[in-house]
């Protein structure tokens, strides 16, 4: 004979289906969106890793000033490398506000793929970088004008060696708004002349290195045979290439975090749950009792109660995962292709993300339902019999006498509801870190891309191919190098400064000792005036140890400053070899200049951090909300539920429902008030430490800033959403009956 | 004898507030009879149906049924034991909401290996017209015999009875007596029975009366009066 208690289960759904509603779709969501994501991802990922071999690409690519000869050429081909020209110009654009790295078609190294439209058939056609395309709203048609030649775009394409728009590779972020990459025919290519050429050359080792280990030693080997016969512009090995390697380590990080925010919500959920099923127990006390009384073991009542919640949870899993390989998938490769130029993919079925996105949040609804559910069925049969659910026999009671009656009864109440109101404190926190995070960002952004304007050296700050007078006024020359950080953390590039003692535009009080570092280099790594800093460089060997004599307030890059005296001692240099100008330089030729940094290029990594994300913040931020409204719907249902008859007899008694609903939701405000307060403190600590985690892998640093209005907002939304949800319960008091109380009594 | 009691000690509470409920009771019960456990509020019946029940315990002396010490056995075999000897009548039913009369009954027969028949079980206890009905559907009395019907589904071999017509009107209990009455003779379960109504002992085969935690009186009837007889 089947359990005649199963049949109670669809019954239960039924009476209490708002209640499961809202829970199944609020799983249904998250695991559909996390199953989505993790197909996207695995899938994504794994054309990403497949591009490495279907499209060639480099193993590192260096740059030269001038043209390799053939010598040079042959002598490194004796290192085991293939060596291709991979040559490109940069050239403004003149419809859009931007710079365009073109390339010829290349069919042996870093080959395209078309994502839509055609490569260009003839010199005056392009085919241009689909994202870069999406956000300069350019379509295929269109016509771009690169030095006063105009181009029509015939194709959407996707670089092989670009996923990730980075102009420069030390760069913080990438920019797919500002810069671009294309492919023009080689004619047009070399029509664009020499001024803006850069002699890049890409190679592939003959044998693959099987890790990144044996690809570092390669590397490194190869860097010192380069070195010892020409002069090294830029040296990037296929490991340490920010174009080619973000995407596929900003795809694995993803995916531990957004699984890890699946299990926090199934966790949450698992709670809610058990709190309610603890609720229906307390409700059935009697019956428990009975059935114990009469021989039902503990495991069949427990299997019984156990029963609702994993049949939501698995139809749950189901539904999700179909939602998130059909719908949500797309949604989420969406969302990287937002981010990232990606070449075309294949959806793959996923055994991991199944196991990630039901085996797991099941296994978690079964164990924290167990231990709850168990723990709450070890009392006697007689205990629930006679409604007494405490373990231990208390002898004292709170002294409360001297409150007025309504505090102390909703001093009652909150006791009364200890696990609901905890499963609540525990909702709001995480709802307010969700809440917080989605609401920080963007002040975040506009004020690091304010402060960056604002404490900007000049309007032009040039460097230099190599040292060159001019007469530009007001343009001071200065010192500029690029160093490797050797922090445990990460190994970031440290741009090193040595400008005029009395410099136009830079305001430093030097010291005797040391050197200024600034801020953000000094928040990153935690460094405070006295430490010692050991940088190497880039290509070399050779080490220099400096001492922090200040900080210097710089949110731009991680820096450090020392004056023109000071510089030339360390590096041996005795020629500026840039300049600060509020002017444009004009007497010197565009091809003495390596790079002219302006607002633009210093305000990349917000301007792309709000297109790839700024509208996940408002996800983010929605997704909070929801989950705090639920939370508190429930658990509030919970209260009243628990007092049903509480509330029936106080009606007998003449309260009006006023009066209960001060009696009973007050107490469920005051925790809800405390416990947003209390979360909105450790939400910041925990933000913060999040903050320094996400940022840790990044070269550079954004300067943690949230104004204290986000705490206003947020304290103000969460109430707003409080009294909205409360509105249901007050329906709920006042649908209480009087005949409530007597009901129970002769049932 | 079936059911053997001998001195049964319990207690409630620690020191100043420790009161003892149960002071040395004795006795014993014969295969299918009705016992009536009688006496005022507080004197100790219903916990010593309790420990008889096996869903409390006592701190001394000796409960066996069929030579079974119930002192003996842990959690599990006590959990045995209420599925296959005991079923349980409270004064407020506690039957399960949301499952209509006849599968509350079948709640009940789940426990056993060779239950009775529900259908013929409801025509006896009068309840087969409302098989399908919820309990909020019912009346007290039908509530109770629902009640009974779980209960004694599982053809247990005593029927501990707690103040079964304790929330009922005189000719409701009358009727609730009269089917307890009807299931003895016909199941010939040993039935126990606990209440403070004086007019229940006589329809007894042994009557036992409770003060203070003490048995102030045991006997048996020479003759019975039929439950439908009984007034008071």
């Amino acid at each position: 004979m089947k359990n005649p208690l199963n049949k109670r289960i669809l019954r239960l759904l039924k009476e209490e289906w708002g209640k499961y509603l809202a829970i199944f779709l609020f799983m249904v969501v998250t695991i559909g969106f996390v199953s989505g994501f993790l197909v996207a991802d695995n899938s994504m990922l794994t054309s990403y890793n497949q591009s490495f071999e279907k499209y060639n690409i480099e193993n590192g690519h260096f740059e030269l000033y001038q043209q390799a000869n053939q010598q040079l050429l042959n002598e490194l081909k004796k290192e085991d490398v293939k060596i291709y020209r991979h040559y490109f110009v940069e050239e403004k654009t003149k419809e859009v506000k931007s710079t365009l790295r073109i390339f010829k078609q290349n069919k042996k190294i870093n080959k395209v793929c078309v994502m839509s439209g055609k490569l260009p058939q003839n010199d005056h056609q392009i085919a241009i970088d689909r994202m870069y395309a999406t956000n300069n709203h350019l379509e295929i048609g269109d016509n771009l004008t690169l030095k006063n030649k105009k181009f029509k775009i015939t194709g959407l394409v996707a670089l092989s060696d670009y996923s990730a728009l980075f102009s420069n590779n030390g760069d913080m972020m990438f920019d797919a708004v500002k810069f671009g990459v294309a492919i023009t025919s080689n004619k047009a290519f070399d029509d664009f002349g020499q001024s803006h050429l850069h002699y890049s050359y890409a190679w592939r080792y003959q044998k693959q290195p099987k890790n990144e280990t044996k690809e570092k030693n390669l590397s490194d080997d190869f860097l010192k045979v380069l070195n010892s016969k020409t002069v090294i512009k830029e040296y990037t090995p296929h490991y340490l290439n920010q174009a080619i390697k973000f995407t596929g380590d900003d795809m694995g990080s993803d995916k531990a975090m957004i699984v890890v925010l699946l299990y926090i919500l199934i966790v949450i959920m698992a709670f809610v749950f058990a709190v309610t099923t603890n609720n229906t127990i307390v409700s059935e006390a009697s019956v428990i009792g009975t059935l114990r009384a009469s021989g039902y073991s503990r495991k069949e009542l427990l299997k019984f109660y156990i029963c609702l919640p994993l049949i939501v949870t698995v139809i749950a899993c189901i539904v999700g995962n179909i939602l998130g390989y059909t719908l949500l998938k797309d949604v989420c490769a969406g969302m990287y292709y937002g981010s990232y130029s990606l070449p075309t993919f294949k959806t793959l079925f996923n055994s991991e993300a199944f196991i990630l996105t039901t085996i797991i949040p099941f296994i978690l609804m079964l164990v924290i339902n167990v231990i709850m559910i168990s723990y709450k069925l070890q009392l006697s049969p007689l205990k629930f019999l006679r409604h007494d659910f405490k373990r231990k026999q208390t002898t004292k009671t709170l002294p409360l006498k001297r409150l007025r009656f309504f505090h102390r009864f909703r001093l009652r109440i909150i006791f009364q509801n200890i696990p609901s109101y905890l499963t609540l404190f525990v909702g709001i926190f995480f709802a307010n870190v969700l809440l917080m995070f989605g609401m920080m960002m963007t002040p975040l952004l506009n004020h690091y891309q304010s402060e960056v304007e604002d404490n900007m050296i000049s309007r032009y700050q040039y460097v230099l191919k190599a040292p060159m007078p001019t007469d530009t006024q007001g343009a001071e020359g200065y010192y500029a190098t690029t160093l490797k950080a050797m922090h445990s953390q990460s190994n970031d590039e440290i741009s090193v400064y040595g400008v005029k003692k009395n410099s136009d535009y830079v305001d430093i009080k030097w010291k005797n000792n040391g050197v200024m570092i600034s801020d953000g280099y000094s928040d990153k790594y935690q460094l405070k005036t006295g430490d010692t800093i050991t940088l190497k460089q880039k290509y070399g060997s050779k080490k220099y140890k400096f001492k922090v004599a200040g900080v210097y307030h710089y949110p731009a890059a991680l820096s450090i400053w020392m004056n023109e005296k000071q510089y030339q001692d360390t590096f041996d240099v005795y020629a500026p070899n840039g300049y600060f100008s509020n002017h444009k330089i004009k007497d010197i030729d565009d091809r003495c200049i390596a790079t002219t940094i302006t607002k633009d290029d210093l305000t990349k990594l917000s301007r792309q951090l709000d297109v790839s994300m700024g509208q996940m913040f408002y996800l983010v931020d929605a997704f909070a909300i929801i989950l705090f409204a639920l939370l508190i719907y429930l658990l509030s249902k919970i209260i009243v539920e628990k007092n049903k008859n509480a509330i029936s007899m106080v009606k007998i008694l003449g309260y009006e429902n006023k009066e209960i609903n001060r009696l009973y939701l007050t107490a469920t405000t005051w925790v809800v008030v405390i416990s947003t307060l209390a979360s909105l403190y450790l939400s910041r600590v925990v933000i913060d430490a999040i903050y320094r985690a996400m940022l840790a892998d990044f070269s550079g640093w954004l300067t943690f800033y949230m104004p204290s209005t986000i705490y206003i907002k947020m304290f103000v939304m969460t109430m707003i959403t409080y009294f909205v949800v409360s509105i249901t319960q007050m329906r709920r008091i006042k649908k209480v009956p009087m005949d409530e109380a007597l009901k129970n009594v002769n049932d | 004898m079936f059911l053997k009691i001998q001195d049964l000690k319990k207690s409630f509470g620690q020191g100043e507030n420790r009161t003892e409920v149960l002071k040395g009771i004795d006795f014993s019960i014969e295969k299918g009879n009705i016992c009536v456990l009688l006496g005022p509020s507080g004197s100790g019946k219903s916990t010593l149906l309790n420990i008889i029940g096996g869903i409390d315990s006592p701190d001394s002396g000796v409960v066996s049924i069929d030579g079974d010490a119930m002192s003996d056995m842990k959690e599990k075999a006590l959990t045995l034991y209420r599925r296959q000897h005991l079923g349980y009548v409270f004064q407020s039913y506690n039957l399960i909401p949301n499952l209509n009369v006849k599968e509350n009954i079948e709640v009940g027969a789940y426990l056993s290996k060779s239950p009775l028949d529900i259908d013929d079980l409801m025509k006896t206890l009068g309840i087969y017209e409302h098989r399908y009905k919820l309990p909020n559907q019912l009346s007290g009395g039908q509530q109770q015999r629902t009640a009974i019907g779980r209960a004694i589904v599982k053809n247990p071999d005593i029927l501990l009875c707690d103040e079964p017509t304790g929330a009922l009107d005189y000719h409701t209990s009358k009727e609730i007596l009269k089917l307890i009455e009807d299931v003895n003779s016909k199941y010939g379960n040993t039935i126990i029975i606990v209440t403070h109504n004086d007019a229940i002992k006589l329809m007894a085969d042994q009557v036992i009366l409770f003060k203070d935690g003490h048995i102030l009186k045991e006997y048996k009837n020479e003759t019975k009066v039929p439950a439908a007889s009984l007034e008071w």
